[in-house]
């Protein structure tokens, strides 16, 4: 298994903002993933392979409408569960469900050799950088386990501090064309 | 065992911060969000490394409930010791804070009240004897 000292993202890319109220925004991102969208899928609802990369925790499948699961976000210094339901699961092609007061939409394009995964999320404006940020590095590490080399996930203060997901947010920050009027989490720590 | 830090429930956290920072003056300490969560703190400037305030989103019925009723009997949600209260209690006025009770002389202290917008009442003190 790889960490995250063998580890540096690439630069910022593949993200979109779109403004739809005056406090509501939507994060877009596009990875292309160099596999089926099925083996996509699989990682998006299965709960053991949500835990290998995503940032929460899921007590069972997202994979069908319907379903009522529980999101434990992780790396968190206290315990946050959000009740989410499963409004659409058309695999492997689209997925909707919410994440506490977030909408999240996943869609999966057969592209090439592998899928054109997008997702859709609404995020308070503040945060879209570090969203952006987190996502992307959430992607590297999906990518990984789909190809057999797992590098576990990226959460916790350690992550936080990580240099790499700090440049990521600042690059962000600079193409969405907004300052990140939160300042990088833990910078006035010793 | 320490104790590090301690939390209030407030209604909405950006108008939380306005209050806690450009009102009462403390500093904003950790600020961070993953999906739906975000964790922020403030702490005090005179106490930097001091235990910290988590201005917790309540998002639940239950606790809503709670701080809802204690508001109604003007128990304060939290209590910040000062030196000053006077002082304090003129500079946070003239930010545009809301009183409800004015520095008031109690045994062994002074204690004012005020609204924190966010669904508490908080009470600074100045422990005369202790």
């Amino acid at each position: 298994m790889t960490d995250l000292h063998q580890y540096t993202p690439g630069h910022a890319f593949g993200a979109q903002i779109r403004k739809d109220g005056e406090e509501k925004w939507t994060l877009i991102l596009v990875r292309q993933l160099r596999h089926s969208p099925e083996k996509v899928w699989q990682a998006l609802t299965d709960p053991a392979q949500l835990r290998e990369w995503a940032p929460f925790d899921a007590d069972g499948s997202l994979g069908a409408a319907g379903n009522k699961v529980k999101l434990t976000t992780v790396g968190a210094p206290a315990l946050h569960v959000t009740e989410t339901k499963v409004t659409r699961a058309d695999a492997p092609e689209v997925l909707e469900y919410n994440w506490g007061d977030h909408s999240m939409r996943w869609e999966l394009e057969a592209s090439g050799d592998g899928t054109r995964l997008t997702l859709w999320t609404n995020i308070g404006r503040s945060f879209i950088a570090m969203g952006a940020a987190g996502w992307h590095i959430a992607f590297d590490v999906l990518d990984r386990l789909l190809s057999g080399n797992p590098m576990g996930r990226f959460v916790g203060p350690e992550a936080r501090k990580f240099g790499g997901f700090q440049r990521l947010i600042g690059e962000y920050a600079k193409q969405f064309a907004i300052e990140t009027t939160n300042q990088p989490p833990d910078a006035d720590r010793k | 065992m320490k104790i590090k830090l301690t939390s209030v429930f407030v209604d909405d956290q950006e108008k939380a911060l306005r209050f806690y920072r450009d009102v009462l003056g403390f500093a904003k300490k950790a600020d961070f969000s993953q999906g739906p969560y975000r964790w922020l703190t403030v702490a005090s400037p005179e106490e930097p490394e001091g235990t910290e305030l988590q201005l917790a989103l309540n998002n639940n019925p239950a606790a809503k409930t709670y701080q809802e009723a204690i508001f109604q009997q003007n128990q304060p949600a939290a209590n910040f010791i000062t030196d000053n209260i006077k002082c304090d209690y003129e500079r946070i006025k003239s930010l545009g804070a809301v009183f409800t009770m004015p520095p008031t002389d109690v045994t062994g202290a002074t204690i004012t009240m005020l609204n924190d917008t966010c669904g508490n009442l908080i009470q600074l003190t100045r422990l005369t004897r202790w």
